[in-house]
């Protein structure tokens, strides 16, 4: 099949993912979801104030015509003012995006390229000692909560030695680089751990294959064999892996972008959970349900790229 | 080799821009301050909770303000010439608007320059408050108070545009620098409202020309300016140039005049050049930055209280060297676990009494404040008119035998016949530390505890749906009023009004009422504490605690007091250059 056409195809699937992510948060937001009236009014509400909020909000309105106003915003992208800090949403989200994505890409790209490099040089030494102290070693890292990370790493890189700033963000390159660096050290450090020893357990599947064993009987290096073939066929689960994480990144990191005080989107979506914020919460579900379809048809297309036997349907 | 090369660059290029971590700026009279809390906006009718109405304050003013120097609060004139003449029936308060008073520039006004203050400000703003469209956060400071303002809310709710220009009874500018306010009932509190951000001054023309965009762009009078409001992590204040003469108070109560706090009487406010407020919702960032002098002054984070104060409640030595100074201040608030008063269960007086007599509040401020709050013998706390000093509650805990004991007058001998009680908590650790807590003390009694955290607003549903059968809960003052306490407990203010617990008293409800309508006089008083000694032995509620704030500042910050009402505080606030040059050396 053409790839445009399998594109296109692919991304019309918006549509009805859309319908029914629409239907879920309205749903649960009727159901489960504090009132927003009673919440934004806080101690002082009154029945009455209440109505009148609720009015004003459009929440006394029939179900079927409130759903309708949903779905049109997540079509239109029109998504309205904040109830709870009455901002416009689009504002919101891109004041919160830049600074999100200045921490959360080159620490993504980072700590893959990182991890990649460290899971061939130890699948290289596979079975060995190096091999087992790095599987205890991602172990061990991993059994470590990142809020440990977080707060040691505030206070002695950033406090006690003080070789980073202890937290906040100037918006503007290059400005941003000091406030992010350490949050990137750190996000690789929580990182390394689950991603070596995934990305190690694909790249071993490969290094026992024929084609493995055949490169080596014609004499070719280890590194070569490494790079050129065992990570070229490892690509697949690699980039199922790495490119369908990608649309999470947009929402930033939460626990990270609240210690270092960074704007990111991680805060926003945070603060519209406690505060009933509806359509703020309606624009980030949607906009990670597109984000997400969006991504994973780039998958699709990557896999025909990276191994030309592979043909999409 | 080149690329190794090229790679090393870059990473050396990357670690030296992160080794220049910015220094402490000692230049300007520039103060910083660290907020727990994301501002919501700049618009003083949505600066409903502690953190907006303080940013709200530094651009904003209203008529009347606290005095900063005196205690117990006091109101004095801000915007207004001097204090209301008031009618002998209590109804009618004329305000004269100071004259010579300007809003910030502006590209809203003609010119761009700000335009005098005038007493029709006030007026349009009162009506801002009341308009049914905005929905604003302090309708209830008004509700009903003012001759005619309820009628014209109601009448525009119903109308596409709201009419500004209908003139309402209750609020007139009866010349360009005179505003009346007619009030349809006595509400002795109505001046407190005046010095709320709610009240506060804003510009007609700056509303309608931003629009909804108004809560980004603050246009007040006030001793700082701020260009644009953008929700990020820094708000950056600069002094207001154009700021009129207003003067560091002459006068002060005796504690403030012996601590050297009119060594400023007489100068020009404000007294720092930039106020940059630092956005930081972590406990830690704060603190490091505190430590480090990047901030001003901070409260204490609870998890650094014991690296900080010493058990006799004073600085450590290592605080004290970098020239740290603490400052406790008891706050106009209260914590308490209050009953479900509605459930048959609770109307049980003899059971109320039991459970209280059986939790050990002293411990829990222990516990889980560091021994800092006060504990609470009913609702009013201290420094202010109601509280009565020395009052002991007979029904405060602990007295185990004593609780057993009424346990069986109550009919449940040792807690038999008794269902397990829900005791609801908001999500926390603390929270959760201090259920179980709970939990621990009244199963010495027999009582068997069902502790349950709920995220906030499933904790408020189930107290306005009446689901609740216990819950912990804390008010804070709005007002240095003990009604603003005693209402918690005012039987018609029950969910979703503030009064949670339901408790409904006959005697209570009137005396409230009378009390309510009364000036602040000595009968007032009297009556307050008639019915806060009522309601303490009532136990409508178990008391906890007044907390106390432990506040640290750094050793070049001048005149720093903790306030209950923070608004316009930065203005009075200043700094020694030199001091902090010579301080900083030693962190």
């Amino acid at each position: 099949m053409n790839i445009y056409i399998y594109t296109i195809r692919r991304l019309l699937y918006v549509i009805p993912v859309l319908l029914g992510v629409c239907f879920i948060i309205f749903f649960l937001f009727n159901v489960v979801s504090p009132d927003p009236a009673r919440m934004m009014l806080d101690k002082h509400a009154t029945v009455k104030q209440i109505a009148e909020m609720r009015h004003e909000l459009g929440l006394d309105r029939p179900f079927f015509m409130q759903y309708l106003d949903v779905v049109k915003s997540a079509f239109t992208f029109n998504f309205g003012r904040s109830w709870s800090t009455r901002q416009e949403i689009s504002e919101m989200i891109m004041d919160g995006a830049i600074p999100s994505l200045s921490l959360s890409f080159p620490a993504f790209f980072l700590a893959t390229l990182i991890s990649i490099c460290i899971s061939l040089f130890v699948s290289f030494f596979r079975g060995k000692v190096i091999d087992r102290l790095a599987v205890i070693f991602c172990v061990g890292m991993m059994s470590v909560s990142s809020l440990a990370y977080i707060l040691f790493g505030q206070w002695f890189l950033a406090y006690h030695m003080g070789l980073f700033e202890i937290s906040g963000y100037e918006f503007g390159f290059p400005f941003f680089i000091p406030y992010v660096i350490l949050p990137i050290i750190i996000w690789i450090i929580l990182s390394i751990g689950p991603d070596v020893r995934f990305y190690r357990t694909v790249i071993l599947d490969e290094i026992y294959q024929d084609y493995v064993r055949t490169a080596r009987a014609k004499g070719l290096s280890e590194i070569v064999i490494l790079f050129k073939h065992v990570l070229k066929n490892a690509m697949i689960p690699i980039i199922t892996y790495v490119v369908i994480r990608i649309p999470f990144l947009i929402l930033g990191a939460l626990l990270l972008e609240s210690f270092f005080s960074i704007p990111g989107l991680g805060g926003i979506t945070l603060d519209a959970v406690k505060s009933s914020d509806f359509p703020v919460l309606k624009a980030m579900t949607v906009l990670s349900s597109i984000a997400y379809i969006t991504f994973s048809v780039i998958t699709d297309v990557l896999y025909t790229v990276v191994d030309p036997r592979v043909r999409l349907k | 080799m080149k690329n190794i090369t090229t790679l090393l660059t870059v990473f050396a290029f990357i670690l030296g821009i992160g080794g220049c971590t910015k220094k402490v700026d000692v230049k300007e009279r520039v103060l910083n301050l660290a907020v727990g809390s994301k501002i919501k906006g700049m618009d003083p009718i949505y600066a409903n909770d502690r953190y907006s109405s303080n940013e709200v304050g530094r651009v904003y003013e209203g008529l009347l303000e606290y005095h900063y120097l005196k205690r117990p609060y006091t109101l004095v004139p801000n915007l207004a010439e001097a204090m209301p003449a008031v009618s002998a029936d209590g109804l009618t308060y004329t305000f004269k608007v100071k004259k010579g008073v300007y809003f910030h520039d502006d590209k809203a006004f003609t010119d761009g320059k700000g335009r005098e203050l005038v007493a029709e400000d006030f007026v349009y703003s009162i009506k801002r408050l009341a308009d049914p469209k905005l929905q604003s956060l302090g309708w209830w400071v008004l509700d009903g108070k003012i001759k005619g303002l309820n009628e014209w809310r109601k009448k525009n709710s119903a109308l596409p545009k709201v009419n500004y220009d209908e003139v309402v009874e209750g609020v007139k500018a009866l010349d360009r620098y005179t505003v009346q306010f007619k009030l349809s009932k006595s509400f002795p509190q109505f001046l407190y409202s005046l010095a709320m951000t709610f009240t506060f001054a804003t510009a007609r023309e700056v509303v309608e020309h931003y629009g909804k965009e108004f809560l980004n762009h603050p246009v007040g009078t006030g001793a700082f300016v701020l260009p644009e409001f953008k929700q990020s992590n820094k708000i950056i204040y600069t002094k207001n140039p154009k700021f009129r003469k207003k003067l560091y108070p002459s006068e002060a109560s005796e504690e403030f005049k012996q601590k050297g706090y009119l060594a400023d009487a007489g100068k020009q406010l404000p007294l720092v050049d930039k106020v940059v407020v630092h956005i930081m919702v972590e406990a830690q960032p704060r603190w490091l930055n505190f430590q480090k002098g990047n901030i001003d002054y901070l409260g204490i984070p609870k998890d650094n209280f014991a690296s900080t104060i010493t058990p006799s409640k004073t600085l450590t030595p290592e605080q004290k060297k970098k020239g740290l100074i603490l400052s406790i201040t008891p706050s106009l608030d209260i914590t308490y676990m209050a009953f479900n008063n509605d459930s048959d269960l609770f109307k049980n007086i003899k059971l109320r009494r039991a459970m209280s007599l059986a939790y050990d509040v002293n411990k829990s401020n222990e516990l889980f404040y560091n021994g800092t709050g006060l504990p609470a013998q009913s609702v009013v706390p201290p420094g202010i008119a109601g509280n009565i000093k020395g009052y002991v509650n007979p029904y405060r805990g602990t007295d185990v035998a004593k609780a057993k004991a009424l346990l069986v007058e109550a009919g449940y001998p040792e807690g038999k016949g008794l269902p397990a009680i829900t005791y609801d908590i908001s999500v926390s650790t603390v929270a959760r530390q201090m259920g179980e807590f709970f939990k621990k003390q009244m199963k010495e009694i027999g009582i068997n505890i069902k502790v349950q955290a709920n995220p906030w607003p499933e904790l408020q549903k189930k107290v306005d749906t009446r689901k609740v059968m216990m819950y912990g809960m804390a008010w804070g003052a709005d007002y240095p009023d003990a009604e603003n306490f005693l209402q918690l407990l005012y039987g018609p203010n029950k969910p979703p009004g503030p009064n949670g617990s339901g408790f409904n008293n006959e005697e209570f409800n009137r005396l409230y009422k009378v009390a309510s309508l009364m000036q602040d006089t000595p009968e007032r008083t009297a009556l307050y504490e008639k019915m806060n000694r009522m309601i303490a032995e009532e136990m409508p509620v178990i008391w906890g605690l007044h907390r106390q704030d432990y506040v640290l500042y750094q050793g070049w910050l001048k005149n720093y007091i903790r306030s209950d009402f923070e608004t316009g505080q930065v203005q009075y606030l200043n700094m020694d250059i030199e001091k902090k040059k010579a301080l900083l050396s030693k962190f």
